[in-house]
């Protein structure tokens, strides 16, 4: 049960290693820190151990070494490339801890700017670690990249000094990991071009260069042009190897074996990544496990055929919600999230009746109204909302003919791109005022002249508190102000909430929702 | 540690030449008039005869323009010591005026030792910069500024281009501008006033000749006769080079390989991924090497990622992407994308039919891999399910991939031809 924790802990210490080592602080006072620093820092391993710890990575680790080369030998650069959860990063790290050579592994992911990278980069060869003592500075102040050649060089020539002193070869390797968020940066594609001709700015074959991507390189391709570095491709993992990555950490082989057998192909065919398939399971095998005392039993057939019937319900569900763990780890205090989460989890039969928040009333219906505003076309509004309260039963429209089908069909795509429509404020209030009327009113029906004439005296002073909660509404992402109307010059708002949400919402009003609705 | 392995020692004899560009280009300098020459012949003349001069080395990425410069400029140093000081400024890093100036007084006070202030400002260092061009050629000093990615140079105001060409019209000054660019119309970026000053040389690279690409495998895959390899290793070696270069299907994986990419640069790339896949038990290199090496230079990343990294409902995402194309629908989002994996499910049953939330982040894996993409970056206000999208990927790559696919579904093809 604890095999996708431990799988995430291993790959977890993997980065936390490689970041104590060389990236950062808490070295032991006694202890200042020195060239060995650079290397991988625990015992290194041996090849069949790597290959091992890898199921399924074996011609790119046999090809990442390759490319390597032996000890002291240069080498262009590397690039490595595949999509997320496939062991880049891991196995790249790996790979020097069974080399045991020096290396340098930045992030782009924690160096958000040109500067923090430059400047992890240089702390790591100059063996500067931020501490309270010197006020986490960095070694060198450095942000534009050609200061950072200037001091690159001079760093890396006394590193280079120290390593041959100690006699721990020539070379030293640079990994700079995530280099496909650099493309989002300020300035991105100006930083990438010279990252990507760093090799031949500097003319120091000492330095072996490790790029790691999440993207091919042929996204990085722009009108500027610059010699590639040698692509070493990760593609996703295949089910047998998923089958073996999972059961590596199990401790009964026999019953996870099962439990796989039910659920990685159906699971394959929504998704093949480790980290969304872990999260899964995890929660899946619990189920899966609930009818048995003894955890430590190993499965006969009969057993398995009871354990699959027990589980094929939670199969298809937990098939459609698949990525809502894995993309939310915790739940958010934010509305907006759990908006979301709400309008996720709507598809599940059980679920659909409960709306799992707090709103007050009059919110809930504001929110219904800008739903309605969204998504009615305004000309309707006048028939929609008129003193009978929407009961109006439309004329039975005429046999429609072949030209305005057509004509149907190509509005009602334009509709499909356009999105929700925006709509101003003041059409919000009004649809708010008749459905909040029509909403008391099927309370008591005898008081109805009353009710709506008390709600209009009362939604006079209560004015500032329905914009108040408009406010809070745009805040909670459940509408957004989508700029202003060049013409109107006033804003205008647009509904966000899917249609599961806002049926749920009407639901607990018992609003008749879909009379208000249009249809096309 | 004495003892080393003859087969290692020649990989590392061989990555070493292939990564060191001086190495590598000697022998393509060797004829009266290649490029080396007319290079050597143009900056000689303006260090002895003390003139100022102007050349552009133009050619693709990778042809070795900054290869053979440096054998000149190192040629040179060797030839008249102390009269040749080298500028070099990268196009890359020192676009900015401010900070191209500043590195040219770091270079020249590294130079001549002299006390470099980071302080000073544009003014100070471009006066000191046209006092230190007085003081050289009075000196009879020549300097060399070479400016690597010459055409970032013309952006802005070239404000550093003519303050050196300008500084050059001079009779005290003795220096020589080299730029380097890949692109060929250089010259025609530059403003008016700074190309009356430019003196048009231009020096072109081109790709090979397939006489020299075959001098230049021998030059770089031939082990010494001398030294301490065993004899009989490098006789067996060496031959076996031969017999692999003078195979035809080698002949005929280096014509597929050059007729993509045929500039120096990439070959080396290539020769580098087959040696690095050397046997080290026999130390020798054999054809498959090559071929390997081949392969897995010559990628198809967007067949690839349809190929191995899209799961099945991420094929049917695509496909119906595919199919909105075909009927010509102008744009699609995510909403009229599931509108049709609605209709393709309706009509034929599939057994891949999942929740909108779940299509939704298949949708997005898509989009991160760049296999589909937003049509326009506005529309930023609308939610992402309502963004237009397009397909980066064209019709038979996604075909191709689909075929290839470990286990694609059959109704997919289907559906993906009509």
């Amino acid at each position: 049960m604890t095999r996708e924790e431990s799988s995430k802990v291993t790959r977890r210490s993997i980065r936390l290693a490689s970041s104590v080592t060389d990236e950062n602080p808490e070295p032991k006072p006694s202890h200042p820190p020195t060239v060995a620093d650079l290397t991988f820092g625990e015992e290194s391993i041996t090849l069949d151990a790597l290959l091992s710890n890898f199921p399924g990575r074996r011609s790119q680790i046999l090809d990442l070494i390759r490319l390597i080369g032996p000890l002291d030998s240069p080498s262009l650069p590397i690039m490595v490339y595949g999509d997320a959860s496939t062991g880049k990063t891991s196995v790249a790290l790996q790979v020097f801890r069974h080399l045991n050579r020096p290396f340098v592994y930045s992030s782009c992911r924690t160096c958000c700017s040109p500067r923090l990278l430059f400047e992890s980069i240089l702390n790591q060869l100059l063996l500067h670690s931020k501490c309270s003592s010197n006020g986490y500075a960095s070694a060198k102040r450095c942000d534009k990249p050609s200061d950072f050649v200037n001091l690159l060089r001079q760093a890396l020539s006394d590193v280079m000094e120290t390593l041959g002193r100690k006699s721990m070869g020539k070379m030293l390797y640079l990994i700079v990991d995530h280099v496909d968020l650099i493309k989002d940066w300020d300035k991105g594609a100006m930083i990438l071009q010279f990252l990507f001709s760093l090799y031949s700015v500097l003319k120091m074959p000492q330095l072996g260069i490790i790029l790691i991507s999440g993207l091919p390189p042929d996204v990085y391709y722009s009108n500027m042009g610059y010699t590639d570095p040698l692509p070493v491709y990760f593609p996703e993992y295949s089910e047998d190897e998923l089958r073996q990555i999972f059961l590596k950490t199990q401790v009964n082989k026999k019953l996870y074996s099962a439990f796989l057998d039910v659920v990685l192909r159906p699971f394959c065919r929504v998704t093949r990544r480790v980290e969304e398939l872990s999260t899964t399971f995890s929660s899946l095998f619990r189920k899966y496990c609930v009818p048995l005392d003894d955890l430590a039993i190993s499965p006969n057939e009969d057993l398995k055929r009871r354990l699959y019937s027990n589980l094929k319900p939670h199969i298809t569900s937990s098939l459609n919600e698949i990525f809502r763990v894995s993309s939310r780890p915790h739940d958010g205090d934010t509305k907006g999230e759990r908006r979301q989460k709400a309008s996720y989890s709507s598809e599940n039969g059980e679920e659909l009746e409960i709306l799992d928040f707090h709103m007050s009333t009059s919110a809930k219906y504001l929110l219904i109204a800008a739903f309605l505003a969204s998504r009615n076309p305004a000309t309707l509004d006048a028939s929609m909302f008129d003193s009978t309260g929407g009961m109006d039963n439309r004329k039975r429209k005429r046999k429609a003919s072949e030209k305005s089908m057509e004509k149907k069909e190509i509005a009602e795509q334009e509709a499909v791109m356009k999105g929700p429509g925006s709509f101003p404020l003041e059409r919000l209030l009004a649809i708010f005022q008749c459905i909040a009327s029509v909403g008391d009113s099927s309370f008591g029906e005898e008081e109805e002249e009353e009710e709506a004439t008390g709600y209009d005296k009362e939604s006079n002073n209560m004015m500032s508190d329905i914009l108040l909660q408009v406010s809070s509404l745009c805040d909670a992402n459940f509408m957004i102000k989508s700029g202003s109307c060049p013409l109107e010059g006033s804003i205008r708002y647009r509904s966000m909430v899917s249609e599961d949400l806002c049926l749920k919402v009407a639901r607990s009003l018992s609003f008749p929702l879909s009379k208000y609705l249009y249809r096309r | 540690m004495g003892k080393e392995n003859p087969a290692e020692k020649t990989l590392n004899l061989i990555r070493g030449r292939l990564c060191d560009p001086t190495f590598v280009f000697r022998p393509l300098s060797g004829s009266s008039d290649s490029n080396y020459s007319k290079l050597k012949f143009i900056v000689s003349t303006s260090i002895t005869e003390g003139c100022n001069n102007s050349i552009l080395l133009l050619g693709p990425r990778g042809s070795g323009k900054a290869a053979v410069l440096d054998l000149v400029v190192g040629d040179l140093m060797e030839e008249y010591p102390d009269s040749v000081t080298v500028i070099r400024l990268n196009g890359l890093l020192h676009s900015e005026d401010i900070c191209a100036f500043k590195e040219i007084a770091r270079q020249l006070c590294m130079e001549h030792h002299l006390l470099f202030s980071k302080m000073a400002s544009f003014d100070e260092n471009s006066q000191f910069i046209i006092a230190m061009l007085r003081e050289c050629g009075l000196a009879h000093k020549t300097i060399i500024f070479v400016l690597d990615e010459f055409d970032m140079f013309a952006q802005g105001k070239q404000r550093l281009l003519y303050s050196l060409l300008d500084a050059m019209q001079s009779v005290t000054s003795q220096a020589v501008v080299v730029g380097i660019s890949s692109r060929l119309d250089a010259d025609q970026l530059l403003e008016k006033r700074v190309r009356s000053r430019f003196s048009h040389r231009k020096i072109l690279f081109l790709p090979p000749s397939r006489e020299e690409i075959d001098s230049l495998l021998e030059h770089l895959l031939s082990l010494p006769a001398d030294s301490s390899f065993p004899s009989g290793y490098v006789s067996q070696f060496n031959e076996k080079i031969k017999n692999i270069t003078s195979d035809s299907r080698f002949k005929d994986m280096l014509k597929t390989f050059l007729n993509a990419n045929s500039t120096v640069n990439s070959l080396l790339k290539f020769i580098f991924r087959a040696v690095s896949s050397m046997n080290l038990e026999s130390g020798l290199l054999s054809l498959e090497n090559f071929k390997t090496a081949l392969s897995s230079m010559q990628r198809q990343p967007k067949l690839e990622a349809v190929r191995a990294d899209c799961s099945i409902l991420e094929l049917y995402l695509l496909v119906c992407m595919r199919r909105l194309e075909v009927k010509e629908q102008s744009s699609y989002n995510f909403i009229s994308v599931m509108k049709e994996y609605k209709t393709i499910h309706d009509s034929f049953q599939t057994s891949d039919y999942y929740a909108q939330n779940v299509c939704l982040r298949a949708f997005e894996h898509l989009r991160e891999r760049e296999v589909i993409c937003y049509a326009e970056n506005r529309g930023q206000s609308q939610a992402g399910e309502y963004r237009p999208m397009k397909l980066l990927i064209s019709a038979s790559e996604l075909h191709q991939g689909m075929r290839s696919h470990a286990c694609c579904p059959a109704i997919l093809l289907k559906l993906l031809d009509h």
